[in-house]
């Protein structure tokens, strides 16, 4: 595990997240490579929250237990 | 063999890097001048940036969180000395002159951006509402609720139900009013204090991982001066609307994410 939180400050890592996948200069063109045009930086949260529902998935339900919703 | 490197650019400011505390985040951090701009790169493998990696990595939340907090960390080490225009995650190059070559083509708009942020910081304040606490609150200070639940115990059934349907409607706008009154009340008395204000969307409970629901995100440009002001409107929030069901969540100072106010997309497009 990486120790992702250890500012001096209380910060979450939403925080972070917030800020950091979804806001800040977005550069295109021909100077910037190809994955700044790439739908999935400019989904910034919406990619994090697909990954925390996939992590939940993982986790959270064991193989005998109940289907979660797939939303 | 030597795998190809890409070029990660962090921030932009227009004075010299103090690099000394970043040693451990990543390898081959470095900085370069252009234009009386300094750079904040590193090198990085094509394998976990390049398209296809970033694509896969980007689906891995422990890689999210690990590389969008290095990205956070290298920037915030910059700022504790300089004024600094913060990239989004994942903004790459091919190679240091491609990188030049934006520098050279925007260098008067990231210094106006760097001009306009002298001498100010971005502060965030996130507002959670605990429904559940907040209509206790109505339901104990609305008269006309009060007024209806002393009606519907001198009712006989039938209009009692129907007095009961009427409250739990009455309840519901009145929460919403009173989420948007608080929130847009906060905002505004904020703003004021603030050069520059954003409202960003709302985060899902999935994200924040909270009982209660956000009921604003926003963000603002408060001079170094005004901190202190800001944050006692914070706390003066706080006394007002904390024991109402709100829960307000301050934090900074953060990198001016939200007030860069450049995206090249809109003139490419013009």
């Amino acid at each position: 595990m990486h120790d992702v939180v250890t500012k001096s400050r209380d910060v979450t890592l939403l925080e972070v997240l917030d800020r950091v996948l979804d806001k800040g200069v977005v550069i295109s063109g021909d100077a910037v490579i190809s994955v700044a045009d790439v739908d999935l930086i400019y989904l910034g949260l919406k990619v994090l929250l697909s990954s925390v529902e996939t992590m939940e998935q993982l986790r959270g339900a064991p193989i005998t237990g109940p289907m979660q919703e797939p939303t | 063999m030597t795998e190809n490197r890409l070029v990660y650019l962090y921030c932009v400011t227009n004075e010299e890097p103090k690099l000394t505390e970043t040693k451990d985040l990543v390898d081959n951090l470095y900085f370069f001048c252009h234009r009386g701009l300094y750079a904040v790169t590193s090198k990085v493998k094509e394998s976990e940036f390049g398209e296809e990696g970033l694509k896969k990595n980007m689906a891995d939340l422990e890689w999210v969180k690990a590389n969008a907090s290095t990205h956070e960390k290298i920037i915030e080490q910059v700022m504790a000395n300089a004024d600094v225009i913060p990239f989004k995650f994942g903004t790459l190059f091919n190679t240091d002159d491609s990188l030049k070559a934006m520098l050279e083509e925007y260098s008067e708009e990231f210094k106006t951006i760097l001009r306009k942020l002298k001498d100010k910081e971005e502060w965030g304040v996130k507002i959670y509402c605990d429904t559940n606490k907040l209509k206790e609150s109505v339901i104990n200070n609305e008269p006309e609720i009060l007024k209806i639940e002393g009606e519907i115990k001198s009712s006989p059934p039938g209009k009692a139900f129907f007095l009961e349907k009427k409250k739990t409607e009455l309840l519901a706008q009145e929460v919403n009013r009173k989420i948007n009154e608080y929130s847009q009340e906060s905002f505004q008395l904020l703003e004021e204090l603030s050069f520059e204000a954003r409202i960003n969307k709302l985060l899902p409970k999935e994200v924040t991982e909270r009982e209660d629901d956000m009921v604003l995100n926003s963000a603002f440009l408060v001079g170094k001066n005004e901190v202190g002001d800001f944050i006692n409107m914070v706390d003066t929030l706080k006394m007002h609307y904390e024991n109402k069901g709100f829960f307000i969540d301050c934090t900074g100072s953060w990198p001016p994410y939200n007030f860069c106010g450049f995206s090249n997309q809109k003139v490419r497009n013009a």
